[in-house]
């Protein structure tokens, strides 16, 4: 399923991140996207499914998570490393990061959600 | 009465007890705030030279060997850290002929320039609370992001001349893609619209200014919210990340519609800047240099797109990161260029970038273990004072040292 990814802050995963960047606290307000819901029933998602998002930039999976509002085609992620798989490294003349505005796709994966060591083996190696 | 640190409200109303080092109660913080104070026992870093524990001596003195080294070192962050640290910051950066670059660079920067360079009007928070009665949240949620500051500031509060407060007197409207805490609270007046597009509901309102039909789908809503405006005595908006993000390189568009709204009333703008100093740092260089952030020190000053943290972190060949973590905030193409420099630290906590850093420099955590000052985010300076010691240095200090080190 296509989606245009957007990113956001949330005061829960601030407060989780003041206090430990490596728990697993951060991890689980981190690593999750929020998508609609008849989106995710049509592509056969269901809520605290494992799914894989994709874009032109990078790959990253994350739990799914229902939203209560309507927004269909949206799919909002808070800010982290996480999302910032997905965030293209080209920018335009201003050299500001696009954080806000990502096409990806999004499918159920069996794989895992990656830890923060997970995250910075594959950026060292 | 101490101050938080956790963003850039620092707001200056906290109690707290304490019992030696352990704060054992707390009054007035946010959510936010009281992770920051939380954090005061979680995760500190620890001093470290490639990978292993070292005196913070130790540590110093190799981080002012490296920069002493370096042929064109990056010094980042300084959004978190005093505005005392930040001049250390800036001599550094002149002494070791560096680039300088904090993290509006990659958030709020441009429309804190227009601030800074008086291109835009704006005004105190305290000014929104006493006399804002019509306000523009836009691109944002402080419900998340700024948590006290619909209350202290800009919604709730009865102000001096607005006694009836929300309720009567005050008129808030909310912008953004998402029904974010804020839209719940702001549910007559939010208007959504589509990722990226800020600049046609621009347009729409310019149209409506100037008397022609909106091209949007519920032209009476806009005309109605657009003589709201009109009607203000006082208007102020709040541009937060979306809007930044959105009209980036175009932010003409967000000052021809300041400048329209002026010719019927008085609107200010007051970015929702993030961090707690990242306004200081912007208006100490700007100061020293006439540029807010991007600036090379290399041969005089010069400024430009190509000393952005995104650029120079495929071109330095030494990162200095000063309370910022960008491994974990940029995009991770980037952070794996920044990955691959040498990199040095001055972090109280953990981090991403503290565990790929050479040299890791452990801090005092600002307003909780060192005092100084910082630039809420309208510009008003707020004196922090420390509440309990701390056995590593403030940023100031270790910046000092490394300076006399070099």
């Amino acid at each position: 399923m296509k989606v245009t990814v957007v990113t956001f802050r949330d005061i829960f995963q601030s407060e989780a991140q003041e206090l430990d960047r490596f728990g697993e606290e951060y991890r689980k307000m981190s690593a999750v996207v929020f998508l609609d819901k008849n989106d995710a029933s049509k592509a056969g998602i269901k809520d605290g499914s494992n799914v894989l998002l994709e874009s032109d930039n990078g790959r990253v999976v994350v739990v799914a998570r229902l939203s209560e509002d309507s927004h269909p085609g949206l799919a909002f992620m808070p800010n982290s490393p996480w999302s910032n798989r997905l965030i293209p490294a080209e920018t335009d003349e201003t050299k500001i990061p696009s954080f806000k505005n990502i096409s990806a796709t999004v499918r159920v994966t069996s794989d895992g959600v990656p830890t923060v060591e997970d995250l910075l083996r594959e950026m060292v190696s | 009465m101490a101050v938080c640190t956790g963003c850039s409200l620092l707001c200056d109303d906290i109690e707290v007890s304490i019992d030696g080092r352990r704060i054992t109660k707390t009054k007035n913080l946010c959510r936010k705030g009281f992770g920051r104070y939380r954090s005061l026992s979680s995760d500190r870093s620890v001093p470290k030279v490639d990978g292993k524990q070292v005196g913070i001596d130790a540590a110093i003195s190799r981080a002012a060997e490296m920069l002493r080294d370096a042929k064109r070192p990056l010094l980042f962050g300084w959004s978190c850290s005093t505005l005392e640290a930040q001049r250390k910051g800036i001599e550094l950066a002149k002494r070791t002929k560096a680039i300088i670059d904090d993290t509006s660079s990659i958030c709020q920067g441009e429309i804190v320039e227009m601030v800074i360079r008086g291109e835009i009007p704006t005004c105190t928070l305290d000014d929104v609370r006493n006399y804002g009665d019509t306000l523009i949240f836009w691109g944002c949620d402080p419900s998340s992001s700024h948590p006290r500051h619909m209350s202290r500031f800009s919604y709730f509060p009865r102000g001096e001349k607005l006694q009836r407060g929300h309720e009567e007197d005050r008129t808030a409207f909310l912008i953004d893609i998402r029904a974010s805490p804020t839209a719940k609270i702001l549910s007559g007046n939010f208007v959504q619209i589509p990722p990226g597009g800020d600049a046609d509901l621009i347009d729409a309102m310019l149209a409506v200014l100037d008397g022609k039909i909106p091209r949007v789908r519920d032209k009476k809503a806009m005309i109605a919210m657009m003589n709201t405006l009109k009607k203000a005595d006082t208007g102020v908006i709040f541009p937060g990340l979306g809007l930044a993000y959105s009209l980036r390189g175009r932010m003409d568009r967000l000052k021809a519609l300041v400048d329209r709204l002026n010719e019927y009333t008085k609107y200010n703008v007051i970015p929702m800047v993030g961090h707690y100093n990242m306004r200081g740092f912007n208006q100490l260089l700007f100061d020293e240099t006439g540029f807010i952030n991007r600036v090379s020190f290399a041969d005089g000053i010069d400024h430009g797109p190509m000393y952005s943290v995104v650029e120079a972190s495929k071109s330095c060949d030494l990162a200095m990161v000063v309370g910022s973590d960008p491994i974990s905030s940029l995009p991770a193409g980037i952070a794996k260029a920044l990955a691959r420099v040498p990199m040095i630290t001055l972090d109280p906590h953990r981090t991403l970038t503290t565990e790929l850093s050479r040299v890791v420099i452990p801090t005092a955590l600002s307003g909780i273990e060192a005092g100084g000052s910082a630039l809420r985010m309208d510009g008003v300076r707020i004196g922090l004072d420390p509440i309990v010691k701390s056995e590593y240095p403030s940023d100031e200090e270790a910046l000092s040292m490394i300076l006399g080190a070099i």
